[in-house]
This record gives structure tokens, C-alpha cells and sequence, in this order.
């Protein structure tokens, strides 16, 4: 309501009464006032654009970044999905609490994260290490190295979350994920973060310190320039993809037990088996979830209520066994889209009935 | 954005050995987006193009101290952005309300927005490309109402109208890609924060 009138003042189509009501809320409080100054500099900078034209098909896949995005600090984007057959960190909540997003610190104290309590974090000395803003953690400075401290962050289902790292690495982080970072990283040494769940990486470039994730029984070592990796949790599965340059993908406890990886190629690491074996595939299917999309290629009806439970925070139970065999292609964008809008889509190829009683569907045979 | 092709780089080069042709081709591109910048904090079309020519004419004047082609854009805004805030400060904008508290309150917050804003090399292309990437990524509608709001400049009335949808939806729309913009920029507004803290 209130982004209406800013957005009527900053045309020029607001009268002088909103006006008015718009400047109190302003001036109500810092954090209003924060806000609005924000969205008139992206108003005001978006005069900067050109060479956009209505006609060009917005993009959803991964471009090919070489003239457009000098990706400056960030060599490599990777995407990690990762098994939940592990869970690495313990956070000792009840389901009660599942539903904020978890910070534990260094020292072991926990916090939520809510929306709207934008203030500084601060480390055991009382130093400012990160800025808790909108939808996200931003951490900056650097340690000695026997001053490492890590964080974890746990998101639930049905939420996002993202954390710029102190060497400004980006991390998008997926519902259901758990990751843990170091505060701020060490002067020398390796930059190692774990994660379970399902996480997009934008790591900044920096060849004297390897950036690894730690993934289920592997790890992934960021070698330069981009790449997704990406995995399976119901099956103990890691599946790393390439988008540019070269990632290694070993077994922790086996490093010689590795695979090195070429632009658009997948290597998936089998729990059990320990084998890493690659495939050619596309990239940009993988990562859609950071552009708020769910895509789908044949994928198993099994498949899918996973990624709608997590993405929607509900709970899915399918009783019709034509359904399970059934497997689906296509695109949703998440945002726009509800548990019933995907739901009365696949009605439409197969036939099922459906209820839903708070947050648990149920799907049946027709009758 | 793909300022550095070879065909720039001759440009720049010309320019700075006193080219007027080159001259007139970055005047070209960047005289309606200095523009339309200044209009947002002045509030008037013609003082807003004299303050473009006055920057250009500096630019001229200093292109030897111009160090890259994008040294050009940082030296027009940056120009920009201080004439602005001199113009605010002097009490020369003009009074745009009846109610005086709303002329003050309006100056004040722009003063901040300005202040706000940093326009070196680094954040001007990086910026580029983020708002390119950001408005390519909004949903087709919001895109295309968004686009013929920001850059056609038309009103929500006639955007109804080519669309065949209603005022309330144009509106709807704009408010969403404020939204989508507002998080995706102050994200990176926040990288620029942390580069130049860390450095």
C-alpha cells in the first residue's frame, strides 16, 4: 500500500493529500525513511538503463556472461544441492519454531530472523561483523586464523535466504537448507562452508584461499570462473553442474577419489557406491530456482511433491497410483504460483482429485 | 554496458585528444540519462538539460584528466549529483507544493538520496548491468508496464490503454517491480558498501 503512493510521488501522479501521508511515514521512523531513500535511488538509477526494449524475451536461463557480466569479484557461481540423508548440524528446535530462519553464532547463541529487524551482528569482542538487512545476512573484515568462528543459518520451508560471506562470496540459499560459514575468514588458508540442503554459489575470486563446499561425503573445490553443482536428497545423491570454468569434486575422506569438470558437464556422487561419474547436461535447468522458477524435464511425480513441500512449506500425501508412475515438463514461476495453481495444471494432463485441509494435501483416485 | 568494444575505445581515444566528434557521440548517449537524472531532484526539464550541458562543457574541459570510457559517465554524474545537491541547498528549487513543510521535507530526503548514491567507475558499469539483469528478470507484464513507465515515459492512463488492462493493474504492476528492484539493488548497493569498507 504504501509503495503505491511512493511509487504515484515518484511519477509525478500523487496529490498533495498522499503526499502529505507519505512524508509522515517517512519521517515515523528511521527504518521508513531508509526504505524510501532506497527506492528512489533505484528510481532515480534506472534512468542509467539502456538498450531495453519490450520486444527482447526476458531470460531465464544462464547466459553466456562472457562481454555482459564481468562477474568483477565473482569467479565462480555454483549451485549446490545437496543430500539430506546427513544432517551436519544439529539446531535443536522444535518443528514449532521451523518456520523463522535460524541464525546460530560462534558462541552458540541462536536468533531468528525475521523480516523487518534490520540491525548489526556483532562478534564476541562486540565488533560489528555483519549487517542483518531485508532477506539477507551481509558480512564483512577478516580474522586470524585461529580466530575462526563459524555461523550456521537454517532456513525453513517454504522461505529463502541469502548471505554474502565476508570475502563477498554470494550465497543463495534454498528452503529446507542448512548452512554453515565461517564469520569472517581466516587470513590464510582454505575457505570452507557446509551445507545440507540446496544452496547457489557466487564465489568470489581469490586463488591464494580455495573456496570448498563440504557437501554429504563430498567435496566440491572451486577451481575458478562458474559453476553449478547440484543434488538430489532423496536418493543420497550429490550432482554437481558446471556453467564455465572448473570445479574438482572429491570424496572428504578420499581425495584422489575426485572428478574434474568441464563446462556444462554434471558429476554425481553416489552415497554407497562412491562413485563419481559425468554427464553433459544443461546448466541453466538447475539453478532456475534462484530466478524463482521450478522447472521440470520428465521429472517423476515423486520428484515434484518434494520440491513443492519445500518450496511451499505444506505437506503432500498421494494416494493415486497413476500419478506416482506419471512424470511431468514444464515451468512454474514460484512467486506467481500456488500449491493449488500447480496442482489444477497437472490436473489438467492427468486426471486426479485433490484436498486440502490446513497445510496437508491429500491427492486421490477420482472418484 | 558493452562500453569497452573496440569501437568505444577508438572513440575515447579521439575524444581525448580533442575530437569533436567523439565528443558529440558521447554526448550523444549519455544527455538524456544525465538529464532525466537531474530532473528527479530539480524537478525542471529545462534547468535539468542546462545542468547536462554544464557538465558536458566541463568534461570537454577536463578530458584529459579522464581516465577511462567510463570515466565519462562517472564524471557527468558525479558533476551532476553535486550541482543538484548546491542547487537543493541554495533554496533554488522550485516550490513544487503549497504546503511549505512538504517543499522542506522534499528537499531534506533528496539531499539523502543524493548523498546516498556514490557514481565511481566500478559501480556505474556494475550498476548497468545489475538494473539491465534485474529488468530483464521481472515478470513479462510488470516488465513491459515497467519499461513503458521508465523509458517511454508514458502515462499510467495511456499504458492502460495499449495494454487493454485496467488503471489498478498498471498501478499493481509498477508497485511489483519497485519491489523486485528495491531487494535486487540493495543487494548490491550493499557489495559496493562492503568493497570499498574492506579496501
Amino acid at each position: 500500500m504504501k509503495s503505491e503512493i511512493i511509487y504515484k510521488y515518484l511519477s509525478n501522479e500523487a496529490s498533495e493529500q498522499e503526499i502529505l501521508t507519505l512524508f509522515e511515514w517517512i519521517e515515523a521512523s528511521e527504518e521508513n525513511k531508509k526504505q524510501f531513500i532506497t527506492i528512489k535511488k533505484t528510481w532515480v538509477l534506472t534512468a542509467l538503463s539502456e538498450d531495453i526494449s519490450v520486444n527482447s524475451t526476458p531470460v531465464i536461463k544462464i547466459k553466456p556472461k562472457n562481454k555482459a557480466a564481468k562477474y568483477l569479484q565473482y569467479a565462480a557461481v555454483i549451485l549446490v544441492l545437496l543430500g539430506l540423508g546427513k544432517i551436519a548440524f544439529n539446531f535443536n528446535y522444535k518443528t514449532k519454531h521451523s518456520k523463522e530462519i535460524v541464525l546460530e553464532l560462534g558462541n552458540g547463541q541462536t536468533e531468528y530472523i525475521t523480516k523487518n529487524n534490520h540491525s548489526n551482528l556483532l562478534n564476541n569482542k562486540g565488533e560489528v561483523i555483519a549487517k542483518k538487512l531485508h532477506g539477507q545476512i551481509v558480512y564483512f573484515g577478516k580474522v586470524k586464523d585461529n580466530e575462526v568462528l563459524y555461523n550456521s543459518l537454517k532456513i525453513p520451508y517454504g522461505k529463502t535466504f541469502k548471505v554474502i560471506l565476508s570475502d563477498g562470496t554470494v550465497i543463495s540459499l534454498n528452503s529446507g537448507t542448512t548452512l554453515r560459514y565461517p564469520e569472517q575468514f581466516g587470513v590464510n588458508g582454505k575457505r570452507t562452508v557446509y551445507l545440507t540442503g540446496e544452496a547457489f554459489f557466487e564465489v568470489a575470486k581469490d586463488k591464494e584461499h580455495p573456496f570448498i563446499v563440504n557437501a554429504n561425503e563430498v567435496d566440491i573445490e572451486v577451481l575458478g570462473t562458474k559453476f553449478n553443482v547440484n543434488a538430489y536428497p532423496e536418493t543420497s545423491i550429490v550432482n554437481s553442474v558446471l556453467v564455465e570454468g572448473s570445479i574438482r569434486i572429491y570424496e572428504t575422506a578420499s581425495p584422489s577419489n575426485s572428478a574434474l569438470l568441464k563446462p556444462n558437464q554434471m558429476a554425481t556422487w553416489q552415497n554407497g557406491s562412491n562413485k563419481i561419474t559425468t554427464k553433459s547436461v544443461d546448466p541453466s535447468f538447475y539453478s532456475a530456482w534462484t530466478k524463482d522458477e521450478l522447472t521440470f524435464k520428465d521429472t517423476p511425480f515423486s520428484t515434484i511433491t518434494k520440491i513443492i513441500q519445500r518450496t511451499y512449506d505444506v505437506e503432500i500425501i498421494n494416494k493415486n497410483s497413476d500419478l506416482a508412475k506419471q512424470t511431468f515438463t514444464g515451468t512454474i514461476k514460484i512467486s506467481e504460483s500456488s500449491v493449488k495453481n500447480i496442482l489444477e495444471l497437472l490436473k489438467r494432463d492427468t486426471p486426479f482429485d485433490y484436498t486440502i485441509k490446513e497445510n496437508t494435501i491429500t491427492i486421490t483416485n477420482l472418484p | 554496458m558493452n562500453s569497452n568494444t573496440s569501437f568505444e575505445s577508438n572513440k575515447f581515444e579521439s575524444f581525448k585528444k580533442g575530437d569533436e566528434a567523439a565528443f558529440t557521440y558521447f554526448y550523444d548517449k549519455y544527455f538524456r540519462r544525465i538529464t532525466s537524472f537531474n530532473v528527479q531532484f530539480i524537478y525542471d526539464q529545462q534547468e535539468a538539460e542546462n545542468l547536462t550541458q554544464e557538465a558536458f562543457i566541463n568534461l570537454w574541459q577536463n578530458r584529459e584528466n579522464i581516465e577511462s570510457i567510463n570515466g565519462i559517465q562517472s564524471f557527468l554524474y558525479t558533476y551532476a549529483k553535486s550541482k543538484c545537491l548546491n542547487i537543493i541547498r541554495h533554496n533554488k528549487v522550485k516550490d513544487k507544493f503549497k504546503n511549505d513543510l512538504l517543499n522542506h521535507t522534499e528537499r531534506e530526503l533528496n539531499i539523502e538520496v543524493l548523498n546516498s548514491i556514490q557514481f565511481d567507475t566500478l559501480e556505474l558499469t556494475e550498476l548497468e548491468r545489475i538494473i539491465n539483469e534485474s529488468i530483464n528478470d521481472l515478470p513479462p507484464k510488470t516488465r513491459e508496464v515497467f519499461i513503458k513507465k521508465r523509458f517511454e515515459n508514458k502515462k499510467n492512463a495511456e499504458i492502460a490503454e495499449e495494454m487493454q488492462v485496467s488503471l489498478k493493474a498498471v498501478e499493481a504492476h509498477m508497485t511489483k517491480a519497485l519491489k523486485i528492484l528495491r531487494t535486487k539493488l540493495s543487494d548490491y548497493l550493499f557489495l559496493i558498501f562492503i568493497l570499498i569498507y574492506n579496501n
